[in-house]
C-alpha cells in the first residue's frame, strides 16, 4: 500500500476560514486547555500519593490541591474543545482515520474520563467534609492512573494522526475485509513514548508553578508560612524533575525519535529555529524563578513564574504545530485547501468570544472582591 | 467511504453515537432546564426571603453540578468523538458548515461552567443580587448553547434550502430549528422538573411543608413544558419532510412511539395538575421514580423517532446513511464502489491486484472472474462500506436474518434496488458486477426460511372436498 492512496479527498464544501485561522484558533487553544489539564494530569498523582503517604505539609497540599481539582478538570475539558474543533475542520483527513484505525481506546477516552472526573469529585468532596475513607484515597488513585493512560492514548491518537506510514502497518493487523476492528494503537512509532512523556514533565512544572500560585494566592488565612516555605522548596524540587524528564524526553524526541526530514526542514526557517530554541531553553527560565521562589515566596515572583510558564506552554503548542504542519504537508498541503470563508458566522463568533470572555471576567472580578473582603475581615 | 470502516462484530458503529447521544440528552436537558428553573427558583427564595428553600436549592445545585458539568459535559464531547468514529464523513461535512456554530456555544459552554461553579461555591459568600444574576447567566447561556445545538440536528433532518454554495446561516435557519427548539425547550424544563421531584422526594422526605413548596412552584415549569413539548411536537410533525411521514406511517414501531409520546405528554400534564400542582406534598420517592423513568422513556422515544426518520440520510439530501456524498452517487454507481472508496480501494490494490487495470482502476470483468470464495469476500468488503452503517450480519438488524428464506435473485432485485425497495435506504452506489458480488456474499449469510411452516398438505380441508362443500351451502343460506 502506498501512504498518499489512504488520504481522503479534500471536502467539496471548502474549509470555512484561512488555515492561519484554524491554526491560530487551534494553537490558542491548545495553550489555553494545557494549563489546567497540566495541572490535572501531574497534579492528581501528587494527590494520590500524598493522600496515602504524605505528611502534615504534604497532605494540606494534596488537600489544597484536591479542592480546587473539579474546577480545573472541568475548566481542561471545556478549553480542550477549541483545539480539537479546529483540528477537525483543518485536519479532518488525518485526524478521522487515526481515530477510526484505533477506534476502542479512543472511544474509551471518554468513558475513562468519566470514572476519572467522578474519581476527583469523589476525593474533593471526601475531604471538604473532613473525612478520609478508603473508597475516596483509592478513587484519588483510579483517577491519577486514569489521567496518565487518556494522556497515553491522546499521544497515541495525535502520533498516528502525522504517522501515515504506520496507518498501513495498523490497517493489516486489524482489519476485516477491509473495514478496521479498530483495536489498533500507534506503538509501533519511536516517538510515541518520548511524546506522552515529554508532556508529563511539562505537566510537572506547570504543576510546580500552580502550587506555588496557590500557596502564594489562594486561601491566604490558611497556608501559614511554614506552608508556604515548604511548598515553595517543594514545588522547586518538583519542577528540577519535571525539568530534567521534558529535557531528556526532548532530547530523546528530536535526537532518536522524529523524522530526519522533518528537523532538515526546521534549518530552512530560521523564525522557527528560533522558536525551538526557546522552547528547549524557556523551562530554564522558569526553573531560574522557581529557584529564587524556594528561599521565600514573593507575589511579584509568583506572577513572573506563572505568566513564563503560559510562555514556555505557549512555545510548546507552536513548535508542536509547526512539527504537526511539516509532518502532514509531505502528504497534503493542507494549508493550500479551499476556502469558502463564512464571514459573518466568524464575525459573530469573535464578538461573542469577546463577549463571552467579558462576562467571565465580569463573574471573576465579582468572586475576587469577595475573597478580597474575606481577606480583609 | 472517505475514511477506514469501523466494523464492530454482531452490531453497527453507529449504534454508539445512539447509546452517546442518548445518555447526554437525558442530562443535558436538565443541564437547560434545570439551569432556568433554578435561577427562577432562587430569585423567587430570595425574593420571599426563605433561608429552608435557599438551603434546599444549594443542595439542589450540587447534585444538579455533579450530574451535568460532569457526566453531562463529557458525554457531551463524547458524541463529537463517537460521531468521528462511527460516521466520519458526515461530521466533516457538519463541522465544515456550522464549525462557527460549534465555536459559539463553545463560548456560552464557556460562560456556563464559570457560572454554575460561581453559583454553587460562593453561595452564601455572594450579594443576592449578583448571585441570581449569575444563575440566570447560567441558564441564558445553557439555553443559548441549546438553541445552537438544535439548529445543527435540526440540519441534519431537512436542510431547508441550504446547498453547499450557502453558509451556516441558510443551513442554521432550516423549517426543523424552531419546532425543535420548541420541543426541546418543553422537554428541558419537564424532565428539569423529574429530577428535582426526584431530588427533592428523598432529600425533603421529613420535612413536608418545604417539599410541598417546591413541588408546587416545580409543577408550573413542569406544566409549561409539558405544553411546550406538545405544541412543538405537533409543529416538528407538520414541517418534517414527506419521507420521515412516510418512515412514521410505515413502521410500526415509529408509529405506535410517536402517538405514545403525544399520550405520555397529555397525562404527564394532567397527573402533573392534579398531583403537585393542586396536592403539594403528594409525590413520594417511589412515585417521583415513577415520573422521572416516564420522563426518561419519553425523551430517549424522542430522540429516538427523530433519528429513525431521518433515513437514509445522515445529512438530509447530502450524506446518506452509509457515509457517501449524494453528489458522488452517479460516478460510484458508474465507476464503482471500490473504486470510489479511499479504503476499498487501497484494499483491493493489495490483496486483489489482478482485477486492477493499468490506469489503476479496478475492473468489473475482472471481479467477475474471481473464484467463488474471493468474490464472496470481496462482496463482504462491499457490505461493511456500503451495508454496515446499518446492518450487522447476524447480529443487530442483521442481513442473514432480513434475507432469510431469499433465493438469489430475490437478494440481487433487492441490492439493485434497495431504494426502491425500501424508500428509507439509499440506493446501490455501485456497478452492476458489484451488486452481484455482494450478492454472493449476502447469500452465503442467509439463514434457511424457518422451518414448520406449512403452506400445502397441512391434513386440513382443501376448496372442493366434501367439509368446505358443506361451509359453502351455509354460507349461502
Amino acid at each position: 500500500m502506498n501512504p498518499i492512496d489512504l488520504i481522503g479527498p479534500i471536502s467539496p464544501l471548502g474549509n470555512p476560514a484561512p488555515f492561519w485561522f484554524i491554526t491560530f484558533f487551534k494553537v490558542l487553544g491548545f495553550i489555553l486547555h494545557m494549563i489546567p489539564m497540566n495541572i490535572w494530569y501531574a497534579g492528581m498523582i501528587l494527590v494520590a500519593i500524598f493522600s496515602v503517604f504524605g505528611k502534615r505539609h504534604s497532605l494540606e497540599l494534596a488537600h489544597r490541591l484536591s479542592r480546587t481539582m473539579p474546577i480545573i478538570v472541568a475548566s481542561g475539558v471545556n478549553l480542550g474543545i477549541v483545539p480539537l474543533l479546529f483540528t477537525q475542520v483543518g485536519y479532518y483527513q488525518f485526524y478521522y482515520p487515526a481515530g477510526v484505525l484505533m477506534a476502542y481506546a479512543w472511544f474509551s477516552v471518554i468513558i475513562i474520563l468519566v470514572f476519572a472526573y467522578y474519581g476527583v469529585y469523589v476525593y474533593s468532596l471526601n475531604v471538604r467534609s473532613g473525612k478520609r475513607t478508603k473508597f475516596a484515597l483509592a478513587s484519588a488513585w483510579v483517577s491519577s492512573i486514569a489521567f496518565l493512560f487518556i494522556g497515553f492514548l491522546f499521544a497515541n491518537n495525535f502520533s498516528l494522526m502525522v504517522n501515515v506510514e504506520n496507518w498501513i502497518g495498523v490497517f493489516n493487523s486489524t482489519s476485516v475485509a477491509g473495514a478496521v476492528l479498530g483495536t489498533g494503537l500507534n506503538t509501533g512509532d519511536a516517538t510515541l513514548i518520548p511524546r506522552w512523556l515529554m508532556m508529563f514533565g511539562l505537566a510537572m512544572t506547570t504543576t510546580a508553578v500552580y502550587i506555588i500560585f496557590d500557596a502564594t494566592f489562594f486561601k491566604r488565612k490558611d497556608a501559614t508560612e511554614d506552608y508556604k516555605k515548604w511548598a515553595a522548596r517543594f514545588a522547586f524540587v518538583f519542577h528540577t524533575i519535571g525539568v530534567l524528564i521534558f529535557v531528556i524526553m526532548g532530547s530523546w524526541y528530536i535526537f532518536g525519535a522524529i523524522e530526519r526530514s522533518t528537523l532538515d526542514q526546521l534549518g530552512q526557517s530560521s523564525a522557527m529555529y528560533v522558536v525551538f530554541a526557546l522552547t528547549a531553553i524557556s523551562p530554564g527560565l522558569v526553573w531560574i524563578v522557581m529557584l529564587a521562589q524556594s528561599r521565600g515566596i514573593r507575589r511579584n515572583a509568583t506572577i513572573a513564574a506563572a505568566a513564563l510558564q503560559v510562555v514556555v506552554l505557549g512555545l510548546n503548542a507552536t513548535s508542536r504545530q509547526w512539527v504537526q504542519n511539516v509532518e502532514i504537508f509531505k502528504f497534503e498541503r493542507i494549508s493550500q485547501l479551499p476556502v469558502n470563508i463564512q464571514w459573518s458566522p466568524m464575525i459573530l463568533f469573535l464578538l461573542l468570544f469577546v463577549v463571552g470572555l467579558a462576562v467571565v471576567g465580569w463573574m471573576i472580578a465579582k468572586i475576587v472582591e469577595v475573597e478580597k473582603k474575606a481577606a480583609e475581615a | 467511504m472517505h475514511y477506514p470502516w469501523w466494523y464492530i462484530p454482531n452490531m453497527t458503529a453507529p449504534m454508539l453515537i445512539a447509546a452517546i447521544a442518548t445518555l447526554h440528552v437525558f442530562v443535558s436537558l436538565y443541564a437547560v432546564g434545570g439551569g432556568i428553573v433554578l435561577a427562577g427558583e432562587v430569585s423567587h427564595a430570595y425574593k420571599i426571603k426563605s433561608k429552608p428553600a435557599l438551603d434546599y436549592l444549594r443542595s439542589h445545585t450540587l447534585f444538579f453540578i455533579l450530574l451535568t458539568v460532569v457526566f453531562g459535559a463529557i458525554t457531551g464531547v463524547g458524541i463529537w468523538w463517537t460521531i468521528g468514529l462511527a460516521s466520519p464523513l458526515a461530521t466533516e461535512s457538519l463541522i465544515h458548515i456550522f464549525v462557527f456554530g460549534w465555536a459559539m456555544e463553545y463560548v456560552f459552554f464557556l460562560i456556563e461552567i464559570t457560572s454554575a461553579f460561581i453559583f454553587h461555591y460562593y453561595w452564601g459568600r455572594l450579594d443576592p443580587r449578583v448571585h441570581k444574576t449569575i444563575g440566570w447567566i447560567y441558564g441564558v447561556s445553557a439555553y443559548i448553547s441549546l438553541v445552537i445545538i438544535t439548529g445543527i440536528t435540526a440540519f441534519q433532518l431537512d436542510i431547508g434550502s441550504w446547498t453547499p454554495e450557502k453558509g451556516m446561516w441558510a443551513a442554521f435557519f432550516n423549517p426543523q430549528t424552531f419546532p425543535q427548539i420548541m420541543a426541546r425547550s418543553g422537554a428541558s424544563l419537564l424532565l428539569a422538573s423529574l429530577y428535582i421531584y426526584l431530588h427533592a422526594a428523598f432529600k425533603l422526605r421529613n420535612d413536608h411543608e418545604l417539599r410541598s413548596l417546591v413541588e408546587n412552584r416545580t409543577s408550573k415549569w413542569a406544566m409549561a413544558g409539558a405544553v411546550l413539548v406538545t405544541i412543538g411536537g405537533a409543529w416538528w410533525y407538520i414541517n418534517i419532510p414527506d419521507s420521515a411521514k412516510s418512515a412514521l406511517a410505515g413502521a410500526s414501531a415509529l408509529n405506535i412511539l410517536s402517538a405514545l409520546i403525544f399520550l405520555a405528554s397529555a397525562v404527564v400534564f394532567f397527573m402533573l395538575y392534579f398531583g403537585p400542582y393542586r396536592n403539594p406534598g403528594w409525590i413520594n420517592p417511589g412515585f417521583a421514580i415513577l415520573y422521572f423513568l416516564l420522563g426518561i422513556a419519553a425523551t430517549g422515544t424522542g430522540e429516538f423517532i427523530r433519528e429513525g426518520v431521518r433515513k437514509p440520510f445522515i445529512v438530509y439530501n447530502y450524506v446518506t446513511g452509509n457515509n457517501v456524498l449524494v453528489s458522488q452517487i452517479p460516478k460510484l454507481q458508474a465507476t464503482g464502489y471500490l473504486n470510489g472508496g479511499v479504503w476499498t480501494k487501497a484494499y483491493m490494490k493489495k490483496y486483489y491486484p489482478q482485477v486492477i487495470e493499468e490506469d489503476g482502476n479496478i475492473s468489473d470483468n475482472k471481479l467477475l472472474l474471481l473464484p467463488v470464495n474471493d468474490q464472496i469476500r470481496v462482496g463482504q468488503v462491499l457490505f461493511q462500506y456500503h451495508c454496515n452503517d446499518c446492518h450487522s450480519t447476524k447480529g443487530f438488524s442483521g442481513v442473514a436474518n432480513l434475507t432469510q428464506g431469499w433465493n438469489k435473485s430475490m437478494i440481487h432485485t433487492v441490492v439493485t434496488h434497495l431504494d426502491k425497495a425500501h424508500f428509507f435506504m439509499p440506493p446501490w452506489c455501485g456497478t452492476e458486477a458489484e451488486a452481484a458480488l455482494l450478492t454472493e456474499y449476502l447469500q452465503s449469510l442467509s439463514e434457511p426460511a424457518p422451518a414448520g411452516m406449512k403452506f400445502s398438505g397441512t391434513g386440513f380441508p382443501e376448496k372442493g372436498s366434501v367439509v368446505s362443500k358443506v361451509e359453502g351451502e351455509e354460507a349461502g343460506r
